[in-house]
């Protein structure tokens, strides 16, 4: 009924309204925020990236993939490499980052994707390793062990204010692409295959393929990230591309909650944030990580944001009369 | 009423307590000059982190008790690299932006050393260098921010071949075994031009390379003694260094092949007894190497301190800090360009005797030394006999050679 | 390559695939009746090499000590898997695998930082124990006791399992309960018990292997790290869950790296997971598994 329209505008004008204050915030950050609060933030932002690449797989495809670190770090290799040795343009640098993360998620993906379940996530973890393996002990290619040092941006980017904006922008950039991608005819196929592989290759819907296209933008988008990150830290070592550095966008994810879309950015936001304020006065983080981790998976099983999302709606209902009769989102646990 | 009373007392009483505390607060608090420490507390470099943080700590405490460092405490912040570039990266920035460091001493790995000069330089903070020795620091990748007092992988490993060389004049075949980064490559790659110089149909018939922190150094004990060097020349260090002693005694290792590594006091009272006697050893000045009576003193204090000897990371942190001391009271400033200014060319009484940091590259003269492992009934440990103290004078690089190379890499000064 | 020589690198791979098979035996256990790939078993190593030391160095009995402190971590460990399996993964086994992962992933991180502020980061070390102290002379060529003692208890270990899986009741219930849990519940047997008790044998074989690694090489973090990554190599090589496939595992991951070692050292780490991705392709359960889920 009439009601009915004025929610879903109301939905669509509020999803609108929260982007643009986003936004708002995020250009203004600069300007307000620290040195070293913005350092954390342009961590935050990069990290984001690479989680929401780790999601489309994980939330939206169904796979675990535990190797996410070889492209991530695979593209912050390129970028150095290309701009200490060749001096190559910074910008076609990122975008040769990106495009070798993709090639490397061709290969790997087209081995990965004619797997499932656990065997899908160890084969992406052996790949991993395996690439890990070659960076560091290539030594007079890739510098092993100490990694590449004294990879700068150009000009202004050298400012961590101005390469903010970039990383801010990518960020942008990435998050829509996603959106678009998880919303489009594809993105349902993606998600016909996690719910229900077999029926939806009765429909003719050839899984691998989809996957591998899948695999190849995640490994693209994390490259991206780890392309970023490289200029930005003026340094790459091996370690980025380490199995336990995959780690890091499913625990984002897993805390913020693989059912939302952008529940891999709260989790990356939570984890970046409570890791440099814990670092100011102990080094015992990883357990922190840990319990917190434990504590997630018992009681918060949609994660931070989908936790949240589930009782607001849950709220809503109650609270606006009109909920009767309409069939409840709480109790699924994948992204729609 | 009453309550009215005793808000508007207790409103006052604040007033007045805050006024003090103002008051007072202005009167004492002269910024302190912090000290950023960037050390690393894993895998072989951990002993000798925690070795050098003790010197540093002796060192600010007599500073602060004599008042300072122009009438300015100093303070002191430790920061944990993990032996890795990009946590030491990370942490390097945390320190310059968060804490607000003034200078920085540390790191104990090369690799991170590299990476972190990059980012101080950009921020303009000067770092002393006292354990990653790198020759890269000064010559390749040269910052006016970073000034040098320990011994250099040229320097260092020249001394030590030449040491091999008298020795065991006749080798001709050599093996190699060194942790797996920048510090163990130059350090071998050093060994070996010296070598193939001193030994003109010198061969390196294996070279072993264990990642830093390696536990299972088996195979490559069998590796090296299949192929029968004449010698084994060594950069591990630290606890990979114990490990591998450990490990190739049984195989009779240390009898057959002559071997020589970095067998400073802290592996030497972690083997104990099972130190090799007979083995050469390279160091940069535990106590017993350099005796003289600046050493003694410190040794005394530092034995009633930490119930230890000092061994030679320690013993160079601390004049690390003592150097920066030095520099900033002749500076009058701590503004970062006049205390460079102020160190370049400046001679220095270390713990080690004497040195100059050389004004064109930053690397202070400081002494290497060598020696064989003994043992030596005053002390519980193992020591050295056949000790031998190279002065940086004879074995540093020589100006004309640092410039060729500042042609290669491109640095300009 | 000569004979001895040869020789020596295959006794020195036979030695790392019997230390990597001890690990190796109690994921391999754990997986193949609880379907839950532990990613903190290498830690449960590591805490037992840890505990192996400070028992050690409080008995001050060098020798016998050692074998008394070996026994008293993997009782401890096998406790701490006790603990582990009851709070934590029983409630998980009603969810997804992934959320298992995860929770034997946080696992790691708070053991690590558990060790590391109970021990700090030094390397430890502990000595081999007598009669193993010296080498043995095979071919002329002296070879470690101690690396001798580490292959017996490897096959003591497996021979022991291969009597309690093949022999026994109780491996009798395993193994219909690996293939087919609610049949096995149906017919009375209380599969949380089961799963309990085979957690706590593969923590109780974790933590003896941690204890044996001790006078090995060297106690320090980053023992669980390296560990698990050459474990997860030999289950996938050998088959999840099969205790024949864990053995022919680990002998190929110990002499694939003792040999390259020898020939190609840069890329000996490398051959092994080239090995674990190409079994992966061509044959995803390993040699000696099944192909089902």
């Amino acid at each position: 009924m009439g009601n009915a329209f004025d929610r879903e505008e109301g939905k669509i004008l509020s999803r609108a309204a929260i982007l643009a204050i986003a936004v708002g915030i995020g250009l203004v950050m600069p300007h307000v925020l620290s040195p070293f609060y913005l350092m954390i933030l342009s961590e935050a932002l990069i990290m984001s990236i690479f989680a929401l690449s780790f999601n489309l797989l994980f939330g939206y495809m169904g796979q675990l993939s535990f190797g996410q670190a070889a492209f991530y770090g695979l593209g912050g290799y390129a970028v150095a490499m290309l701009i200490t040795k060749a001096h190559f343009n910074f910008w076609l640098s990122l975008l040769a980052g990106v495009l070798v993360a993709a090639i490397a998620g061709l290969v790997v993906g087209y081995f990965c994707v004619r797997l499932r379940g656990i065997y899908f996530a160890i084969l992406t973890l052996a790949f991993g390793q395996l690439l890990f393996v070659i960076i560091y002990k290539w030594h007079d290619f890739t510098g092993g062990d100490d990694g590449i040092q004294g990879v700068f941006p150009p000009g202004i980017l050298t400012s961590p204010k101005v390469y903010y904006y970039l990383i801010f922008l990518a960020f942008l950039g990435s998050s829509y692409l996603l959106w678009r991608i998880v919303n489009s005819p594809f993105g349902y196929v993606l998600k016909a295959m996690r719910d229900n592989p077999e029926r939806t290759e009765f429909l003719g819907i050839n899984i691998s393929r989809y996957q591998l296209f899948a695999f190849v933008i995640s490994a693209a988008l994390s490259g991206l990230a780890g392309a970023l990150w490289a200029p930005f830290y003026r340094s790459v070592a091996p370690f980025y591309l380490m199995w336990v550095k995959s780690g890091e966008p499913v625990m984002a994810t897993i805390l913020g909650g693989a059912n939302t879309f952008l529940g891999p950015v709260v989790g990356t936001f939570v984890m970046t944030f409570v890791h440099a304020y814990v670092l100011g006065f102990t080094y015992f983080w990883p357990v922190i990580m840990g319990c917190f981790i434990l504590l997630v998976i018992f009681f918060l099983p949609g994660g931070i944001l989908g936790f949240a999302l589930e009782k607001f709606t849950t709220w809503r209902r109650e609270n606006s009369g009109h909920g009767r009769g309409r069939s409840g989102s709480s109790g699924d646990k994948k992204p729609d | 009423m009453r309550s009215g009373v005793l808000i508007k007392g207790k409103v006052v009483v604040f007033l007045v307590a805050a006024l003090v505390a103002g008051i007072s607060g202005v009167g004492l608090a002269q910024e302190p000059i912090r000290l950023g420490a960037i050390w690393g507390f894993a895998g072989p470099c951990h002993m000798l982190s925690e070795s050098a943080v003790k010197g540093i700590k002796m060192a600010v405490e007599e500073i602060n008790s004599a008042g300072g460092i122009l009438g300015r405490k100093l303070e002191l912040i430790i920061r944990d690299t993990e032996m890795k570039v990009d946590v030491g990266s990370r942490e390097v920035k945390d320190l310059i932006l968060r804490e607000k460091v003034h200078f920085l001493i540390g790191p104990c790995s090369s690799g991170v050393a590299l990476a972190l000069q990059v980012v101080h330089s950009e921020y303009k903070i000067l770092r002393i260098s006292t354990m990653a020795n790198t020759e890269a620091q000064t010559v390749d990748k040269f910052t006016p921010y970073v000034v040098q007092i320990v011994p250099n992988t040229y320097m260092e490993a020249v001394a030590a071949t030449r040491y091999m060389h008298k020795r065991y004049p006749k080798a001709k075949r050599f093996a190699t075994i060194a942790p797996d980064y920048e510090f163990g490559r130059r350090e071998e790659a050093a060994f070996s031009e010296e070598i193939k110089r001193l030994v003109p149909d010198a061969k390196i018939v294996y070279e072993a390379w264990p990642k830093p922190g390696e536990k299972d150094f088996t195979s490559f004990i069998t590796a090296i003694m299949a192929k029968k060097p004449d010698a084994v020349h060594s950069s591990l260090f630290g606890g990979d260094l114990v490990a591998f002693t450990k490990q190739a005694a049984p195989y009779g290792f240390f009898e057959k092949i002559p071997f020589m590594a970095l067998y400073d006091l802290l592996v030497l009272t972690a083997l104990g007894d099972d130190a090799p006697e007979g083995v050469m050893g390279f160091a940069r000045g535990d106590f017993f190497m350099d005796p003289n009576p600046k050493m003694m003193q410190f040794t005394e204090k530092y034995r009633m301190t930490h119930g230890t000897y000092p061994d030679c990371w320690a013993v160079q942190a601390y004049d690390g800090v003592y150097l920066l001391k030095e520099a900033i009271e002749k500076a009058k400033t701590t503004s970062t360009e006049d205390v460079i200014k102020a160190m370049e060319g400046m001679s220095f009484d270390s713990l080690r005797g004497r040195f100059t940091i050389r004004a064109l590259d930053h690397m202070g003269t400081v002494p290497v030394y060598q020696g064989v492992i003994a043992k030596d009934p005053k002390y519980p440990f193992k020591i050295w006999k056949d000790i031998s103290r190279t002065p940086g004078e004879e074995v540093i690089r020589p100006e004309e050679s640092v410039r060729e190379i500042w042609k290669k890499t491109g640095v300009v000064r | 390559m000569s004979p001895d020589v040869f020789f020596n690198q295959f006794m020195s791979g036979l030695a790392r695939g019997a230390l990597l098979f001890l690990v190796a035996s109690g994921l391999s256990l754990t997986f193949g009746v609880l379907r839950v790939l532990n990613f903190a078993h290498g830690s449960l190593y590591m805490l037992g090499a840890f505990l192996c030391y400070s028992l050690w160095a409080k008995i001050l009995l060098p020798s016998l000590g050692f074998y008394i402190a070996t026994l008293i971590s993997a009782i401890i460990m096998g406790a701490v898997g006790l603990i582990i399996e009851t709070s934590i993964l029983r409630a998980l086994y009603k969810r997804g695998w992934p959320e298992q992962l995860l929770a034997t992933y946080a696992l790691i991180l708070i053991i690590t930082d558990l060790v590391k502020w109970q021990w700090g980061g030094q390397f430890l070390s502990v000595s081999r124990p007598r009669p193993f102290t010296g080498a043995v002379f095979v071919f002329g060529l002296p070879f470690p006791a101690y690396n001798l003692f580490v292959i017996a208890l490897g096959l003591a270990i497996a021979i022991f399992l291969w009597w309690l899986v093949y022999r026994t009741r109780l491996g009798d219930i395993i193994r219909a309960a690996a293939h087919d849990r609610e049949m096995v519940a149906a017919l009375g047997i209380p599969i949380p018990w089961l799963f309990t008790w085979i957690f706590v044998l593969g923590a109780f074989i974790a933590g003896l292997s941690g204890a044996v690694a001790a006078p090995f090489g060297a106690v320090a973090l980053g023992m669980d790290i390296e560990i698990i990554v050459e474990c997860f190599a030999v289950v996938v090589i050998g088959g999840m869950g099969s205790l024949p496939g864990t053995l022919l595992g680990s002998f190929i991951v110990g002499q694939v790296y003792s040999f390259g070692i020898m020939y190609k050292p840069e890329l000996a780490l490398a051959f092994i997971f080239m090995v674990m991705a190409v079994v992966l392709i061509i044959r995803p359960w390993g040699i000696f598994g099944r192909p089902e889920r």
